[in-house]
């Protein structure tokens, strides 16, 4: 589809008032116009210290807690196991510069952004899809939006211990099914071909919903007048789609897969609970080994070091996100 | 009634009426099994109370850090006779074992002051003895005005006490004379085989005499047993998927995973010998593992034996024990045998995993602490878990002795009590203690998991598994 | 969006049926092992034909687990109070804390208002594992370690990231006209923000908060780490049927059941506002 002038008259991001609605706001549109300009030096001061007053609370409780993360980067700077003490002292980046040449923990970034960009692909895709199917409010729709919410309900470690019975190759319904297809030699999370596979489907099992959920509320929050316009002119409806439906939805997309990415860069449960990293080191995501480094082998700087890269690359990538959810924002309603 | 119910519980704590006496005498006066083992219990606290002054701490509040497990069962049914022996009041957190290492490691680390004793492994004391979270108990084991006269610490198998104890040197031999003790030993378990009879009468095979053997019976007892698999092994990546069986029959053929010369540790997992064990290893699981092997812990490969899914197990021995009551669809079919791996060997080298108490050097209140642990590990207590719980495997010779735990296993775990009398002796921790275990023996299993995938050869795997590992070793100053 | 050939209306049955059975088939397979006893799980191969019973339920009300190894006690429906009341209060102060602060960075465009409200979602890419070990030292010099308000506290970190980024994308789709022309009929900007604009973020509220519960709920990292054996929450009550005698299947199946329950209750509850939203919620400008 090219990009041939917008002549139907609907640009994407058209102001609309459902019909319904209008005569309160036409009550209080025609009020404006006449009241512009309210009493003004009151009106700046409020607008000066409102904002802050409104946000620090938030703020405030946030980085009490997080002063611990100060810690944790001084740790990244030592070289510090609990079980060699004598050993303990201030390293600079060495934990850091022992990384560039380690196969180990280029594997780990590798699988963690390979996890992370096809679950929330495969997720988004998804989700963007099933909110489609759902989008008329009828009784049965709404139903199914709550009853998808129950794989989310069910917390990830208990989730995926139930999904590693269902894969069991002797008892698992999941196996057993199939088995009668003919797959008889599918190991699940157990072979290194099977198991990045296995650990997205559960993942994509747990988490879709979430996406689901933010997106079906998003649609149906839309204005519905381009699209009745839309329909009035007959355009195709994969043109309303794309340049209609999609680009109102994108805020709502961005959100949705940001929170998403930052979750699935930090996966820790399924894959711990399913493969503890395994088989070889097919699934050893940055939490997973974070975690061996920490609990198991003790090594307090290490374990940080590798956390604050995490740390700085979801950091890098929110960043991005949030940068084109400000400017669609922009874009949709012009500067503030 | 109580009158003579205590006088009942007397009698047969000084052995003078049995077991089903006992029961029988004790439901005549209307006494339930409960009522009656709390009721032994203390009759048995009573005759500990000589010649020690229980009561030192009395008012003393402890708390303990436990893992969900039938030994903490045992303690906690027997826990009231404990506060009337010494007037103490003790509370206890019970995490699931799933968990419960985290919550240790979170509370030590952060110096935490709320427990004063905690379960623990042995291998986990060579992180916690180093790192200075807790107590050498000989300073309390060794001192009478500490300990009363009837502990008989020299009671506990030598190979426990040994395997427990550490001098904190890495690669330093266990139990050598300068060594600390970490932890007691509270319940062990060894690794041997626990087979299905059932299964094996229908594909007609004995249990296997060796490794070699097993390979064999293991590929029949696939082949021809219409379902079940032949031999259940744990395979995730972890180390405990190193430490039972596989460690066990390593050990057999004389391998190690270090050799320590001058204080330097080397890794030893690439000789000859020990890539001709890892060839039939890995040959035994593609032919005739679990298929998910790579993510067998503890309770699938215990599952898949109770519920009939595999024909044998060459996994903790309380492990076999467990599946062969409760509601697992083959109790009463599962047996015993010791096993040695290598056919040269005369007698089996089991590696073995030690439920210890270990004392939180935060604690405020040291001696009250070593109070309970004493108590806990005691002669009497051991007893009354071993014949009235699953406090098994006991870790005290004079307990393996008692006729009434004798009779009980050996009429409902054919071939258990054998497995142990022939393996016992042989069995301690044999891997090297150094603080690095964690990490290695997780690398360890990867490489084998690499190695069944087929996605290294064998001889190569352990090459670089032993350069790496060197490595690791060096740049933590422990090797050369 | 309106018209539908009844072909597409077939369609659309067939993918929401293929959906509803992907994602509600375990659920359904976990339903009935909630019913069964850890033998009849554990059949080869596995069967839907089994003879129900109310055990794994009735030891999880009463406390008492009969397993290979005796009787043991457990404190299912404690952990599940505990869950309830810290995702509860977690919720209900995130959305104290977070609604004002979306209202603020959807409305005022001030000086670091975008660093403030990224500063909150980086919150939310500290990994746990990276402040748990200086958290509980920070906590044992405050005297929070074990408390329900510290932990309602660190449940900060989960939830009000969550809050505040949704909530904040639903005030800036609702136009600022209605809110000022309220403003100068006179009312006070309070008045205004819990009249006009909340009821009309409604949808947004109700998904963040219940978004926000769930993941509250799922969590017990944190309570695992700074908290005792007594306060734990549902997830970790649930792992103590992994026990050392065998996973009891059945009990978590049940476990999960009645952990589901409450905040499938709360979603049920909620979509009266998200439903509601429809009409309200598409005043746009």
């Amino acid at each position: 589809m090219g990009r041939r002038p917008d002549s139907h008259g609907s640009p994407p991001f058209f102001p609309s008032f459902q019909p319904n609605a209008m005569t309160f706001l036409d009550l209080v549109r025609t009020h404006m116009t006449v009241a512009a300009h309210p009493n003004r030096p009151r009106r700046l001061t409020m607008r000066r210290f409102l904002p802050y007053l409104l946000s620090l609370p938030a703020l405030l409780v946030c980085i009490g807690i997080l002063i611990p993360f100060f810690t944790a980067v001084y740790y990244s700077t030592l070289r510090f196991r609990l079980n060699l003490p004598m050993m303990k002292g201030f390293i600079w980046v060495d934990n850091y510069i022992s990384f560039l040449t380690d196969a180990a923990f280029w594997n780990t970034v590798q699988v963690s952004l390979v996890y992370a960009l096809v679950t929330v692909t495969g997720e988004l895709l998804l989700g963007l899809g099933i909110a489609l199917l759902l989008v008329r409010p009828t009784k049965i729709n709404n139903a199914a939006s709550i009853m998808l919410l129950l794989p989310l309900m069910t917390a990830p470690a208990l989730a995926a211990l139930m999904w590693k019975l269902m894969t069991n190759p002797n008892f698992g319904i999941l196996s057993y099914l199939v088995s009668q297809l003919g797959f008889d030699n599918f190991n699940w999370a157990s072979d290194p071909s099977s198991a990045l596979f296995t650990v997205v489907l559960v993942d994509v099992w747990v988490y879709t919903p979430f996406i689901m959920i933010l997106l079906l509320a998003g649609l149906r929050s839309l204005p519905k007048q381009p699209f009745e316009a839309a329909a009035l002119d007959g355009v195709p409806r994969s043109f309303v789609f794309f340049r209609i439906t999609l680009p109102m939805l994108m805020p709502y997309i961005i959100t949705a897969s940001l929170f998403r990415l930052l979750d699935s860069m930090q996966q820790f449960d399924i894959v711990y609970s399913m493969t503890q990293g395994g088989p070889g080191d097919t699934l050893m995501v940055f939490q997973v080994q974070a975690y061996l480094e920490f609990f198991q082998y003790t090594n307090v700087g290490r374990s940080a070091a590798l956390l604050i890269v995490l740390w700085a690359i979801t950091y890098a990538l929110s960043n991005i996100f949030i940068k084109h959810w400000l400017k669609l924002r922009e874009r949709a309603h012009g500067p503030a | 009634m109580f009158e003579k119910g205590h006088d009942l519980a007397a009698a047969f704590v000084r052995k003078q009426i049995g077991r089903r006496e006992l029961i029988q005498r004790a439901g005549q006066l209307g006494l339930g099994v409960a009522a009656t083992s709390f009721l032994v219990a203390q009759a048995m606290g009573q005759a500990m109370a000589a010649d020690f002054d229980w009561k030192k701490y009395s008012g003393t509040k402890l708390k303990l850090l436990l893992n969900k497990h039938p030994y903490v069962d045992a303690m906690v049914a027997d826990l009231e006779n404990f506060k009337m022996l010494t007037g103490m009041d003790v509370s206890y957190d019970v995490f699931p074992e799933d968990v419960y290492f985290d919550k240790v490691t979170a509370a030590l680390s952060s110096g935490s002051s709320e427990y004063d004793a905690f379960m623990t492994g042995a291998y986990m004391t060579w992180t916690y003895g180093p790192a200075g979270w807790i107590e050498d108990l000989n300073a309390y084991i060794k001192d009478p005005a500490k300990t009363n006269p009837n502990y008989d610490w020299e009671d506990v198998l030598p190979g426990l006490r040994a395997s427990t104890a550490w001098n904190g040197v890495p690669g330093g031999e266990l139990g050598s004379a300068d060594a600390k003790q970490w932890c007691i030993p509270w319940g062990y378990e060894l690794n041997n085989l626990s087979y299905n009879q059932k299964i094996f009468d229908k594909v007609g095979v004995e249990p296997p005499k060796n490794l070699e053997d097993m390979v064999g019976v293991a590929a029949k007892l696939t082949k021809d047993a219409g379902g079940p698999y032949g031999v259940g092994v744990r395979g995730s990546r972890s180390w405990a998927s190193i430490h039972p069986g596989f460690l066990s029959g390593y050990s057999n053929y004389g391998q190690r995973d270090f050799t320590v010369t001058d204080g330097k540790l080397k890794a030893a997992m690439n000789t000859a010998e020990s890539k001709a064990y890892h060839k039939l290893w890995v040959q035994m699981i593609q032919e005739s593992g679990p298929k998910n092997w790579s993510t067998y812990t503890w309770y699938q490969v215990g599952t898949d034996l109770g519920a009939g899914a595999s024909a044998m197990i060459f996994d903790a021995d309380i492990l076999g024990y467990f599946m062969n009551g409760g509601d697992n669809k083959e109790k009463g079919n599962i047996h015993y045998a010791p096993f040695a791996a290598n056919p040269a060997a005369t007698a089996p080298t089991p590696n073995v995993w030690i439920w210890s108490l270990a004392m939180s050097s935060f604690s405020a209140q040291k001696d009250a602490a070593w109070y309970f642990m004493q108590w806990a590990s005691s002669v009497e207590h051991d007893l009354f878990g071993a014949r009235k719980m699953d406090f098994v495997n006991p870790v005290r010779a004079s307990v393996w002795k008692d006729e009434e735990f004798r009779g009980r296993i050996d009429k409902s775990y054919p071939g258990y009590l054998n497995q142990h009398d022939a393996s016992a002796p042989g069995a301690k921790i044999y891997f090297t203690a150094q603080p690095l275990f964690f990490d290695l023996t997780t690398q360890w299993a990867e490489t084998l998991q690499k190695m069944v995938a087929k996605e290294v050869p064998i001889d190569e795997g352990l090459d670089q598994l032993a350069a790496s590992v060197d490595k690791q070793l060096e740049d933590a100053g422990l090797g050369g | 969006m309106e018209r539908s050939s009844s072909l597409e209306k077939a369609i659309r049955g067939i993918l929401i049926t293929a959906v509803l059975l992907f994602f509600l088939f375990p659920i359904f397979w976990i339903f009935l092992m909630s019913f069964q006893t850890n033998e009849d799980i554990l059949r080869i191969p596995p069967s839907l034909f089994f003879e129900p019973t109310l055990q794994n339920y009735s030891a999880l009300l009463t406390g008492k687990l009969e397993t290979a190894a005796g009787s043991l006690d457990i404190a299912f429906m404690r952990n599940l109070g505990n869950s309830l009341l810290l995702s509860t209060f977690s919720v209900l102060l995130s959305l104290a804390l977070g609604v004002p602060a979306a209202y603020a960075f959807a409305r005022f465009k001030f000086r670091l208002g975008e660093n403030i409200a990224f500063t909150l979602l980086s919150f939310r890419f500290a990994p746990p594992l990276l402040v748990l070990l200086p958290l509980s030292l920070f906590f044992k010099q405050l005297g929070l370690t074990d408390t329900y308000i510290g932990l309602i506290w660190v449940y900060q970190l989960i939830c009000l990231p969550l809050i505040l980024w949704i909530v904040r994308g639903y005030f800036e789709d609702i136009s600022p006209d209605i809110e000022n022309a309220y403003r100068i009929a006179g009312h006070s900007w309070w008045r205004t923000f819990r009249r006009i604009a909340i009821p009309l973020a409604r949808p947004g509220i109700a998904a963040a908060g219940l978004l926000a519960f769930i993941f509250a709920w799922n969590n017990f990292i944190f309570a695992l780490i700074l908290a005792s054996a007594s306060k734990q929450p549902v997830t970790v009550g649930a792992l103590a049927f992994v026990t050392a005698s065998g996973i009891q299947y059945g009990q978590i199946a049940a476990a999960i059941v009645l952990s589901v329950t409450p905040t499938l209750l709360l979603a049920l509850y909620a979509q009266r506002y998200l439903v509601e939203g429809l009409s309200l919620g598409a005043v746009k400008g």
